[in-house]
């Protein structure tokens, strides 16, 4: 059951690095990824039957998650639109691209040759998906890395950090977002790309829930490996994407119905907003009761201040000036 | 709101810029940030006209030093980073590593003369300085383009008198040193007329009074105030 976990986990991966870079790097919550993800699935089904190779046409659903990248990036930034609706736009008019690209809502691979294929055929198919898995998601990690230690890196960096700083700096901040919702939405549809291989087809619904699952998988890899440095954040966010699996396959062993998932996911969600929010209020709690035990308070009056705290706060998950 | 508002400022110039609430001198700021677009009118920039411009494109010329230290400063990122994104303010998309060990020296060193012990803090975290620290940095980094103007946006309003005092000084002193071309907006008159070789009291969106040199020296607080109160 890990095992899989694991395996399936690397294959959503890029998806939870996307995410990743919109949301926790420039600080937008992007909407696109549930067009993004289903049109790499159905760029690369479809490339395939074409007769294109398995790398070629994965590299073809990267370039048209990209593609849709910029144009959420150009309704955000130049058409000056709200970022989460620039990404509403985008998905919905991604729905019947996809259609057009699939020709109808749900496309089988035949005997295409997958990326697994290029393994040798005696290893199990856990195996073949989890060295898959860790090629593809080292690449985009490897080229990720390299790319934050360049000026451009931290040129986007500052962008999602204080726009009106880095614009006086000289930083277009315009071209940052949209080279941002570039490669975001490219990892998104790589792992749309992957995914579909490893399910033998693309669907049109297949993308229902990705940002809910992204969200959740870069909170659960925040809180098991926390870090500045660039290339920890990344290995925390393939960490958030397997154990989010492992989660789903342990529900789902349990005998959750496979149309519960969904309901399931956002339950995780919202568990994973709470907690740490829970728990900085419990610590805030204990020390105030601490403190006031030291300098000779009754619990009486330890009760009456308890709203004082309720009202610090904590730094918020979600919210975007937790500066 | 500016009217018909024409001004030169000389290479050399530190020119204070004073008014009331709501007189126009931070319309007048933004508006050669361009953070604010003129509706009318020609903006030049070191020779070259950038009525148009973005904000981004101003900054080959500009370094602005914000009023509330956060603005000036991306608090996620380290001292040095910050450093590096104000070193040059072209080349923001380039593929180099950003990071060299020689520079490294060097902002230690620059760190070193705000004496605020910053040098030994290059990968902290700037949100984790106070105040005082990140205006002194945000000032710092204005200065390392070498930008043809600096504009100082009551930069030290959000300080305790104290910081702010300190900042005042550091602000003279490193203007002297990089011998740089100043507009700073402030509402204390008394800085006003303290620092600066030329003071432009701005009123209804309009420059009611540009004094420079000897002038501006024999200027006393009162008549300052009195001009107010028309």
């Amino acid at each position: 059951m890990l095992i899989t976990s694991i395996g399936q986990g690397l294959l959503w991966a890029p998806l939870v690095i996307g995410v990743f870079l919109t949301f926790r790097i420039l600080d937008i919550p992007d909407l696109t990824t549930e067009g993004s993800f289903p049109l790499g699935a159905a760029v690369t089904v479809s490339a395939m039957i074409s007769g294109q190779s398995a790398v070629v046409a994965s590299l073809l659903g990267f370039l048209a998650g990209c593609l849709a990248g910029w144009v959420t990036g150009m309704l955000d930034t130049k058409l000056h639109m709200p970022s989460l609706l620039a990404g509403i736009l985008t998905m919905t008019g991604l729905y019947s691209v996809n259609m057009h690209v699939m020709g109808k809502s749900n496309v089988p691979l035949l005997n295409e040759k997958v990326l697994t294929n290029y393994l040798p055929a005696t290893w199990s198919i856990d195996g073949q998906t989890i060295v898959v898995g860790a090629v593809v998601t080292g690449v985009v990690m490897a080229v990720l890395i390299w790319l934050f230690k360049t000026r451009l890196g931290l040129s986007l960096m500052a962008t999602g950090d204080n726009p009106a700083m880095s614009a006086a700096n000289g930083i277009y901040t315009d071209r940052m977002v949209i080279i941002g919702y570039m490669v975001s939405n490219g990892c998104i549809a790589l792992s749309g790309a992957l995914i579909a291989q490893s399910n033998g087809y693309a669907d049109i619904g297949m993308g229902i829930g990705t940002i809910v699952i992204g969200l959740a998988s870069v909170l659960v890899g925040e809180i098991f490996l926390r870090g500045r440095q660039i290339w920890v954040r990344l290995t925390g966010m393939v960490v958030g994407a397997i154990i989010y699996r492992f989660l789903l396959t342990v529900a789902m062993g349990l005998g959750f119905p496979v149309d519960d998932l969904k309901i399931l996911s956002a339950g995780i969600l919202v568990v994973v907003i709470c907690l740490p929010i829970l728990r900085t209020k419990y610590k805030t709690h204990q020390q105030l009761k601490r403190y006031l035990k030291q300098i000779g308070a009754d619990e009486h009056e330890a009760e009456s201040t308890s709203s004082l705290n309720r009202q610090a706060s904590p730094e918020g998950l979600l919210s975007r000036d937790s500066k | 709101m500016l009217k018909n508002v024409s001004l030169t400022i000389e290479p050399g110039d530190f020119v204070a810029v004073i008014g009331n609430n709501g007189a126009g001198k931070s319309t007048l700021l933004n508006t050669i940030a361009g953070t604010l677009p003129a509706d009318a009118g020609v903006l030049t920039l070191a020779g070259h006209d950038v009525t148009k411009k973005s904000v981004a494109y101003r900054a080959k010329w500009l370094s602005r030093v914000f009023q509330d230290p956060k603005m000036g400063t991306a608090g996620e990122l380290s001292v040095a980073q910050n450093l590096t994104l104000a070193q040059q303010h072209t080349g923001s998309m380039g593929l180099g590593r950003y990071r060299k060990a020689s520079q490294e020296v060097a902002y230690r060193e620059l760190l070193q003369t705000l004496n605020m012990g910053l040098e030994e803090r290059l990968t902290t975290q700037v949100k984790y300085l106070s105040g005082g620290q990140r205006q002194a940095l945000s000032l710092l980094m204005a200065t390392l383009s070498q930008p043809d103007l600096l504009l100082l946006d009551e930069h030290t309003a959000a300080l305790d008198p104290q910081t702010s005092k300190k900042v005042m000084d550091l602000t003279q002193k490193i203007v002297e040193t990089n011998q740089l071309t100043t507009m700073m907006i402030t509402h204390k008159m008394s800085d006003a007329l303290t620092y600066g070789n030329r003071l432009v009291m701005v009123q209804d969106g309009q420059v009611k009074l540009d004094v420079r040199g000897a002038a501006k020296d024999h200027l006393r607080q009162e008549e300052l105030m009195s001009l107010f109160a028309e």
